[in-house]
């Protein structure tokens, strides 16, 4: 238990459907507060639903865990309730530390005192000491970088500045656990480097982290392990590029179901995509030498559609290697097939996606639709492997 | 490095062991209570172009009111043993503690909006700081006593030293009603309302603004609010209290009420961030 930071076992939270209820649960839970009962909180009321059901993970010192999923999956609960703020209906949640969230920016900041005086009201409200603020203020002055207006009323911020204070203070706030809720979707590039620097180093510093984000590519790049929830359980626990991949599977299948039931809510939509090898088979796995020929199948509601086909390879985060467009052209209402040759693979042995699309123009500006499938090389001995680099190609030396 | 344990009836499951965690949470937000109130405080004045002076305003004008009702012969309130203004100006000082203490801090959890479902504090903190607010305003009013005390030319008894004192059962009372309302009126919004009608109607049914009279003392000795109200009066004026065994019974069951509150609202409290 030594090394455990974060323990969650089964871990539940409901909530109720209507106002009416709210307010009639609400007064029951307390009215059995004050008389010692204790509620049966593993079942559910009239009107109630799991919002969290049975999530489970154990994290050691230092170790960041990421929890991605739709909206309404039950992520931000699941932080609410590491954070303390919802107590778990079913399941408990061992801690050990201090617990610190980059969750709301500048709560408790009132818009009629200055930046300083903010500071520490917000600081106090985070749990730091008045002797903890002196000594880091002028830490925090500088990180937020408001210059002169740290002495006039907040409500005279601009809501970066706003935003960068807030999160100057949090961030100063030294927690052994660290959650953070999607709150870097506000403020500018540079902003966001300096916040995900200095996550970065509480990281390497022991801090344990929990992210709950939509963005994959912070996921991607803060996070090694990946919890994906969809509608309260854990729909997979692992590395982040299979969770982001199935989070993918996840929201096309939800796609496949409306347009199933004759909902779409895309004109154009790509509902397959297939790799052949030289005998026309379908395969999963193709080797550098082969050419690559790709198959989409499309369903397209309108008329008079055009757009440009694109068939995208990219390593499993999603980083982009080799882009083809086949150009603008019409499209045909109804089902089709667009085919595609590549005239040879040239990538170095791995796991990969390709990716299928159409688009407006080449440009890109707007993406129709795009499915990716996960695509494996395999190396063969006439096109050496290098660790160095995604391709490999033929290559003839001569020496004089 | 504590160790954090959340499950389903945790504080329930405590039993007694929870009240020297709850008077441990409490030592350690008062600098939280501190700038939460500097906070309110600041921010409302700033406002204001004659700042905390508004406070005194109010209770001028119902003096001068009453003073005036009084001399036209249409309100006939009777020897009180003092100017009638500085009789009034007690009382209502008083009365306001518990009144503006109550209605504040029933909002107190409301007015914290989003504050509380994403930031993980102690609640208390908002409802003490709130009655803060209330006990300044008291200080305040009680500054305006002294003074008045010049202008009319009266000396109090030596009972004024334990005036402080004898107020104490009127704060703790406000305090343990005031956790209770922010509960429930979290969940329930009329109960602002509720509260803002029952503290109008409350006081005319005890003796802030007149003085206890003998024959109708029925319905004095069933309202507990009354000998927390009538007694610092008392001291001033006569040096002691008319009535030592009513004002005991009272201040016993404020400070029984606030214990009992106070611990319901630890329980309850986790209940708040997802009903509110």
């Amino acid at each position: 238990m030594a090394n455990v930071s974060i323990n969650a076992e089964s871990i539940g939270k409901k909530f109720s459907k209507s106002l009416k209820h709210v307010m009639l649960y609400g007064l029951q839970d307390i009215a059995g507060n004050i008389f010692g009962k204790r509620a049966k909180t593993d079942l559910l009321r009239e009107n109630e639903f799991w919002a969290v059901d049975g999530v489970s993970f154990k994290l050691e010192k230092g170790e960041r865990l990421g929890i991605i999923g739709p909206n309404g999956s039950g992520k931000t609960t699941v932080l609410k309730m590491l954070n303390g703020i919802f107590m778990p209906d079913k399941g408990r949640i061992a801690m050990s530390g201090r617990v610190g969230a980059l969750i709301q920016v500048g709560a408790g900041f009132h818009p009629m005192l200055t930046g300083r005086e903010n500071i520490y009201v917000n600081g106090a409200i985070l749990g730091m000491r008045k002797k903890e603020i002196d000594k880091k203020f002028d830490s925090i002055v500088d990180f937020a970088d408001i210059g002169d207006f740290l002495d006039s009323p907040v409500r005279h911020y601009s809501s970066g500045m706003y935003v960068r204070l807030g999160f100057a203070i949090a961030v100063h706030s030294q927690p052994d656990i660290l959650l953070v809720d999607e709150i870097l979707a506000v403020g500018d590039a540079q902003f966001y480097k300096k916040c995900t620097n200095r996550i970065d180093e509480m990281t390497s510093q022991g801090t344990t982290m929990v992210l709950v984000s939509h963005n994959m590519w912070l996921i991607q790049s803060m996070c090694q392990e990946v919890i994906l929830l969809n509608k309260g359980k854990v729909v997979k626990f692992g590395r982040p590029s299979e969770c982001i991949y199935e989070y993918s599977k996840l929201d096309e299948a939800e796609e496949a179901k409306k347009a199933a039931e004759g909902k779409e809510s895309k004109f154009l939509v790509i509902t397959g995509i297939e790799v052949r090898d030289s005998g026309g088979e379908v395969t999963g796995e193709v080797d550098p030498a082969s050419p690559l020929n790709v198959s989409a199948r499309y369903h397209c509601r309108d008329d008079k559609v055009r757009g440009s086909f694109f068939i995208r390879l990219t390593t499993p985060d999603g980083y982009p290697l080799y882009t083809a467009h086949s150009g603008v052209n019409d499209l045909l209402k109804g089902e089709g097939t667009v085919t595609a040759r590549i005239l040879s693979v040239s990538l170095v042995g791995g796991e990969y996606r390709l990716w299928a699309g159409v688009s407006d123009t080449e440009k890109e500006t707007s993406i129709y639709d795009a499915k990716q499938i996960k695509l494996d090389v395999r190396p063969i001995a006439s096109y050496p492997d290098s660790k160095r680099g995604f391709f490999v190609n033929k290559v003839d030396w001569n020496f004089e | 490095m504590e160790d954090i344990l959340y499950e389903p009836n945790k504080y329930l499951k405590m039993g007694v062991a929870i009240w020297p965690r709850m008077f441990r949470e409490l030592a350690g937000s008062r600098e939280l209570i501190w700038r939460l109130f500097i906070r309110d405080w600041s921010a409302r004045y700033k406002q204001t172009a004659l700042g905390y002076i508004w406070t005194i305003v109010m209770p001028f004008i119902a003096i001068g009111t009453f003073m005036f009702l009084n001399r036209a012969g249409i309100l006939n309130i009777g020897p009180t043993g003092m100017p009638y203004p500085l009789f009034a100006l007690i009382g209502l000082a008083v009365w306001q503690l518990f009144a503006t203490g109550i209605n504040s801090g029933c909002n107190s959890i409301v007015t914290a909006g989003s504050m509380i479902s994403k930031i993980n504090f102690p609640l208390e903190a908002l409802v003490f700081a709130s009655t803060a607010q209330a006990v300044f305003e008291f200080l305040v009013k009680s500054a305006l006593i002294i003074v008045f005390f010049f202008v009319f030319r009266f000396v109090p008894s030596w009972g004024i030293i334990l005036f402080p004192l004898a107020v104490i059962p009127m704060l703790v009372l406000t305090l343990g009603l005031s956790l209770i309302l922010s509960l429930i009126n979290g969940v329930l919004r009329d109960t602002a309302n509720i509260v803002t009608i029952l503290t109008m109607f409350l006081m005319f049914l005890t003796p802030v603004l007149y003085p206890v009279s003998t024959d109708k003392s029925i319905l004095f000795k069933l309202n507990p609010l009354a000998p927390l109200v009538t007694a610092p009066r008392d001291l001033i004026v006569h040096g002691r209290i008319n009535d030592p065994v009513d004002f005991f019974i009272s201040s016993v069951l404020s400070f029984l009420v606030f214990f009992i509150c106070w611990r319901v609202f630890y329980i309850a409290k986790t209940k708040i961030p997802e009903r509110v």
